[in-house]
């Protein structure tokens, strides 16, 4: 039994447990992911007919994403802002997602060690 | 069958050895999402399980934000829907070359749908030297990257990472917002996107303080989306 396991046992343990609450919501997240890269191919015929499908396609990636970040940052503040801010100037800069990536995280430990929260 | 719908093991080597370099870009996000999903108590098999599956970086950290027992699984589904609405025009456009493609065939071109890897098939069907087996090749490729990415991310979060004081430190918290920036950021389209960004902003924060639960994303995303299309339809009509 796993759960009487001890040193390299239980570790492994750890490793490949799982419970059934998260295997279903993996199982939904990729459905979910399959339905939207499917979704098109399947509803090609229709997609090109109704201009307010495709308008909505062009606009929702982008407002998901500021959706996504505005909150934990408008939370935390401080460091989150000056993360935030470094990033997406890199990011335009460089073109460059992983510089973008590395430049708000490293701005975000730069900022707390100068003493932001 | 059309030819652009044949598999062969040659062309699915080859499709799969040239997209191991763009599929190493992903590298340190998937780092980062395995130090995320371990912070948020997923374990290692589960993390990597979800990234093979879901193979979609930024919906996968959307879906960590809103992680928490018992799971919501429609705001799941919602989100990761949502967040990986541009796949569905990438899925549109892929159709025509493949019209003739067996139905059980097409879930499997649907998984390796991956950002990098329909850019550079879909200019090779363009110019009629499309090959199916490159595109399955190249996205397995990419699954197996970012699978083992994030492995390795998860795994890297139980020595130093896993310390709270030390990810704070690093600003370790900050790497899924980062990459929302960060795409954002690559998305921007300049003056043409402020006011559905601030519609959105604005209704992820009123939902954030009315609702207190994590449907600001999916709320935001559609006021946002939504009229930004009503904007550009207006356009439309009016030039």
């Amino acid at each position: 039994m796993l759960a009487a396991c001890t040193g390299p046992c239980a570790t492994f343990g750890k490793i490949v447990s799982a419970d059934t609450e998260t295997l279903v919501a993996i199982l939904v997240m990729a459905l979910a992911a399959l339905a939207a890269k499917g979704g098109g191919f399947v509803a090609m015929r229709w997609l090109g007919r109704h201009r307010f499908v495709s308008a909505w396609l062009q606009n929702a990636p982008g407002a998901v994403l500021v959706s996504a970040a505005i909150v934990p940052v408008v939370e935390v503040r401080g460091a989150f802002i000056a993360g935030a801010v470094a990033g997406a100037i890199v990011t335009r800069t460089t073109r460059g997602f992983t510089a973008g990536l590395f430049a708000g995280v490293a701005a975000v430990a730069l900022a707390r060690w100068a003493g932001l929260s | 069958m059309s030819l652009s719908a044949r598999v062969t093991w040659r062309s699915f080597r080859v499709g799969a050895g040239r997209m191991i370099l763009p599929g190493l870009a992903a590298f340190p996000f998937g780092i980062g999402f395995g130090v995320a999903a371990a912070q948020k108590g997923l374990s290692a098999f589960e993390t990597t399980l979800m990234s093979f599956t879901v193979m979609a970086g930024t919906s996968q950290m959307v879906a960590l934000d809103i992680w928490a027992k018992p799971l919501p699984l429609v705001a799941l589904f919602v989100s990761v829907f949502v967040a990986n609405l541009r796949y569905f025009v990438m899925g549109a456009a892929l159709q025509p070359y493949l019209p003739d493609l067996p139905w059980y065939k097409q879930p499997f071109v649907w998984f390796v749908t991956i950002d990098q890897n329909w850019a550079l098939n879909i200019e090779e069907y363009r110019r009629g030297k499309g090959d199916l087996g490159k595109f399955l090749g190249g996205g397995l490729s990419m699954v197996c990257i970012w699978s083992g990415a994030t492995l390795l991310g998860h795994l890297a979060a139980g020595g130093v990472l896993a310390d709270p004081a030390a990810s704070l430190r690093f600003g370790l918290d900050f790497v899924g917002i980062s990459v929302f920036v960060v795409v954002a950021a690559l998305l921007f389209r300049g003056k043409r996107d402020l006011a559905p960004w601030t519609v959105a902003i604005l209704a992820a924060l009123t939902a954030k303080w009315l609702l207190h639960g994590n449907w600001y994303i999916v709320i935001g995303g559609l006021a946002g989306g939504l009229y930004g299309a009503m904007r550009d339809l207006r356009q439309d009509r009016v030039g």
